[in-house]
């Protein structure tokens, strides 16, 4: 027997709930497991709770208590999983960090007892920043205003790293010019400039678009654009390739390419563009593998990573990650029960070698799996919302977040060269959890926007309909 | 744009599903094959550190690396290594750091660790008695009363350089020795960070104090190889004797160039322009012995010093030892200069030890090794290596000319080593010094000295190797001399 189909108002407008509490309920449970998993690494380490569980964790529960509220103040429509999701992950990142600090003199790049302190003090910045965004910008299409200043200020945040000098802007031991250091204190530029240029390139696809989608001639089948046309393309190509040669961020340099060339395709529906942006960035990268050493390093070491001195010198991060995961095997080492220590930087960019090491096949893939939602809830905004502008950036969002993923647990798996870029949420270190939290404020703020009942008319009838305005 | 977007989502529903089935692989099917490749410390480490480490012993009973339960409440590894006579072994027993290990401890690692299946029988019986296990300790052939006075030797005298002692008769190295050394235990820490900080900051010393200069540094041998030239000589001549006449001028016009060769500071050699081969060996004369090369050629010169263990990429003591280098000159006027151990000729201070070996021994050149033998924690020897004969450079009697010819170095008047005569140290010393000049413009050359003793019934074979020390016997003999007589003494108490 079924049950009896919800009577609606068959003249009202069709109205789903706000699924506050559905979102309250997921932030428990994933609370939950963030508490478990911190004391599991106690247990694991010292035999007892960690002496820190309290003031680390309790704050991290705060924040993401007044980060529910904010959502049922500013963004009461929001896609209920998108805080949870991302609460989930950050929450495991903060354990990660805890638990490799606790062993972090073993670390190659040592990590103080600090660190989760101060990990849980980003987590207090990039939550302040998604509850200040969801405050600040109350209609996504406000920042449409702003194309052109994101896109210089996100094209300044990619350069300024290569223009300062390698002391200031090189991380150390590995040639790539990503970041400013000032002081002990160090922000990743891109992580920023990532986001200004996906709301820049989405303002200016959405006031393009008709041109790029409709001028150009047909050949063998395939839309060819204009030659006036192609400017944007070749700059973002340009910058990318830019981005690779003096800064030796393929990872980035790819993320910047296809977020381009996946949001040209949203824009115009043209595969054309969706060609020439791939076989422009695989000839770029191809001819910079072989006109710059590092570049086709990378190569050598995801080829042949076990071959001659590889495993001891340049293929040594990948191949002890490698081995990290599959010493984890399908159910993992438990959290605290493995040697993460081993793989250098394992804090940063092979953090998913430690889940996968401590976590197992098991874990892994739930991670990944939360990736997946994360990306296919903003996806699906992007279908449900109205205007270009933002069905252009959430499209452009999320898959931005699904090729970082990509890039990153790629290349610590070795599907893909690995690159060194950061895992969103999992890494430790403060730009890239914020910048994260910003682009989570986004998602939420565009599905709030999507799935916002429409105005109700106050008058029944009439030739003149008054409508509150928000 | 939905059309797109939906495509975008099956787009990134195939990236997902490649990171999903990779990771599958990776972790479901992988995990057997990679436990094996040999630089995975995850699936030896939690065996690495699973026992009681093997300690690292002399022959003569001192141990020179050992574990204790660690003070470090903190420590996720029970027992902490130490090295005893830290910076004087350092070039043996290596270190045993979290990530890695050298010299004695990398090459006996199974062993040293109770890893080896060597050791697997030893185990079910621990297993049953309830005995604890522990790694095999290892007996290294080196004399501790030698090594302390090469060490000392080097350390007093400041300058870089390696000692190698040899027993001529079974390749025992009895002593090994690299300046500026050391300290293991700085790496043996299980701080990851001060381990980090030790180790950038041996790197970065200036002074290299992480070569073994023993092993692995080269240097030219200089007048040294005028053994090996002699060699070549005395064997493809069989008429010549020492005592033949050769021509030894003061300049040497080298065949195809305008350029002369002298003696050192342009000394004559003999006033008539001929000398007796022996009187040319003991005062060293560069002149004559260029000549020879260029008449023994290039090839033979080849030949004889790979014979000596020269050329030689693959020996190991087991430790592996740097290669010693002939190179075929392109000229006969370079092969004379390769001749007096010029050119492109390079050595270590164990190749000096070898060819003092092979001609102490009649001849034959026994395989240096450095591991005596394996001991399991009953006190049951694991292995033990056996004495095996590297090669047979030189017959006897040539060996024996040799021989005469080295004595004659240091007993002769003329000899440029007199002052170690017999009156001078009590011992019967034979050896041969060499001057290497470096080619660089600036500095002192390099000092080497090749020696063995006593004369008569050879003990030790000494190679000793002075970077910018000097005159060969000024800054490596008095090393040697000192280093057989620690040896010799210990020898008389035992």
């Amino acid at each position: 027997m079924t049950a009896p189909s919800p009577a609606v108002d068959p003249d009202g407008p069709l109205v789903g709930p706000s699924r506050r509490r559905t979102e309250l309920i997921m932030l428990v449970f994933a609370v939950a497991l963030v508490a478990f998993a911190f004391a599991n690494v106690g247990f694991s380490l010292k035999g007892k709770l960690p002496s820190v569980i309290v003031e680390d964790l309790a704050p991290y529960v705060v924040l993401v208590v007044i980060a529910h509220l904010a959502m049922r103040r500013f963004a009461p429509w929001a896609d209920p999983l998108l805080l949870p999701l991302a609460a989930l992950l950050n929450g495991l990142g903060i354990v990660m960090t805890y638990r490799l600090s606790a062993q972090g003199n073993l670390l190659t790049a040592p990590l103080s007892s600090s660190a989760t302190t101060i990990q849980v003090v980003y987590t207090a910045l990039g939550l302040g920043c998604f509850i200040g965004l969801l405050a600040l910008i109350r209609e996504p299409r406000v920042l449409q205003r702003y194309t052109y200043t994101l896109g210089a200020i996100g094209i300044l945040l990619v350069a300024l790293p290569a223009l300062l000098p390698a002391s200031i802007s090189e991380v150390v031991g590995t040639g790539a010019k990503i970041q400013i250091r000032l002081g002990t204190f160090t922000i990743q530029p891109e992580e920023f400039a990532k986001l200004a240029l996906a709301v820049s390139f989405a303002g200016y696809l959405v006031a393009k678009r008709d041109v790029l989608a409709l001028a150009g001639r047909r050949v063998l089948g395939i839309d060819l654009p204009r030659a006036r046309d192609l400017g944007p393309i070749l700059v973002a190509w340009a910058a990318s390739l830019l981005l690779l040669v003096f800064e030796s961020d393929v990872g980035t340099s790819a993320v910047f390419m296809g977020l381009f060339v996946a949001m040209l395709y949203i824009a115009t529906s043209r595969t054309s563009w969706l060609l020439l942006g791939f076989i422009l960035f695989v000839v770029g990268a191809y001819a910079a593998s072989k006109l710059f050493a590092h570049v086709g390093e990378r190569f050598n070491i995801w080829l042949h990573p076990f071959a001659g001195q590889n495993p001891s010198h340049n293929a040594y991060q990948l191949v002890q990650g490698l081995y990290g995961m599959a010493s984890g095997g399908l159910l993992g080492k438990g959290l605290g029960g493995g040697q993460p220590y081993i793989t250098p930087l394992v804090q940063s960019d092979l953090v998913i070698s430690a889940f996968g090491e401590e976590l197992g096949l098991a874990g892994l893939m739930a991670i990944l799996l939360i990736y997946g939602l994360i990306v296919q809830r903003g996806l699906r905004t992007g279908m449900l919302v109205k205007d270009p502008f933002s069905k252009l950036l959430a499209g452009g969002l999320s898959f931005m977040l699904a090729l970082q993923v990509f890039v990153i647990v790629g290349g610590v798996t070795r599907l893909i060269p690995l690159t060194g870029i950061t895992t969103p949420f999992l890494s430790q270190g403060g730009s890239s959890l914020v910048a994260s939290w910003i682009l989570i404020a986004l998602l939420a703020r565009l599905s709030d926007t999507a799935r916002r009942p429409p105005p109700r008319p106050i008058q029944e009838e009439g030739l003149t309909q008054v409508v509150t305005l928000k | 744009m939905n059309r797109a977007l939906r495509r975008i989502s099956i787009a990134v529903l195939v990236m997902f599903l490649l990171l999903l089935i990779n990771v599958n692989y990776l972790q479901g099917f992988e995990p057997a094959s990679l436990a094996n490749e040999p630089g995975n410390s995850r699936a030896l480490s939690a065996a690495q550190n699973q026992y009681e480490r093997g300690s690292i012993v002399t022959s003569d009973g001192v141990t020179v690396a050992a574990s204790k339960l660690s003070t470090d409440p903190n420590d996720s590894i029970k027992y902490q290594r130490y090295y005893p006579l830290g910076q004087e072994y350092a070039p043996v027993t290596g270190y045993d750091t979290l990530y890695s290990q050298t010299g004695i401890e990398g090459a006996e690692n199974s062993l040293l660790s109770g890893n080896d299946s060597a050791l697997d029988v030893r185990k079910i019986i621990d297993l049953i008695t309830g005995k604890t296990t522990k790694g095999a300790a290892v007996t290294i052939t080196i004399n501790s009363k030698a090594q302390n006075a090469a060490y000392s030797a080097l350390a007093a005298g400041g300058k870089p350089g390696g000692v190698v002692a040899i027993d001529p008769s079974t390749g025992k190295i009895l002593a090994l020795a690299s300046y500026p050394s050391y300290n293991p235990d700085l790496l043996a820490t299980h701080d990851g960070k001060q381990l980090i900080n030790s180790d950038n900051q041996l790197l970065a010393d200036k002074t290299q104090p992480l070569l073994d200069r023993a092993l692995e540094g080269s240097y030219p041998p200089g007048s040294t190889f005028k053994i090996v030239t002699s060699s070549a000589l005395l064997t493809n001549n069989p008429s010549t004797t020492i005592n033949t006449s050769v021509a030894s001028p003061t300049q040497l016009t080298l065949p195809q160039t305008t350029h002369v060769l002298t003696n050192d500071l342009g000394e004559v050699c003999s006033p008539t322009g001929q000398a007796p081969l022996i009187y040319a060996f003991a005062k060293s004369c560069d002149t004559t012995f260029g000549k020879i090369g260029i008449t023994v050629g290039a090839p033979a010169l080849n030949a004889m010093a790979t014979k000596f263990g020269m050329n030689n990429p693959n020996l190991t003591i087991p430790l592996g030892v740097a290669q010693s280098n002939y190179v075929i000159p392109p000229s006969e006027a370079l092969t004379a200069f390769s001749a007096i151990g010029q050119f492109s000729d390079t050595v270590t201070p164990l190749q000096e030890a070898m060819f003092a070996s092979a001609i102490a021994n009649g001849g034959t050149l026994m395989k240096p090794y450095l591991v005596q033998q394996v001991t399991a924690s009953d006190l049951s020897t694991v292995q033990t290596t056996p004495q095996a004969v590297l090669s047979q450079p030189v017959s006897a009697t040539v060996a024996n000319d040799v021989k005469q010819m080295m004595i004659a170095v240091v007993q002769q008047p003329e000899g440029t080593a007199y002052v170690y005569n017999t009156a001078a140290t009590g011992l019967k010393i034979a050896g041969k010094t060499g001057t290497a000049e470096t080619g660089t413009v600036t500095g002192l050359n390099d000092a080497v000295f090749t020696c063995f003793a006593p004369y008569d019934n050879p003990k030790i074979a000494v190679g000793v190797i002075i970077q910018g020390g000097g005159y060969g016997a000024t800054a490596a003999a008095p090393i040697a001399v000192q280093v057989i007589k620690a040896y010799l003494a210990s020898l008389g108490n035992q």
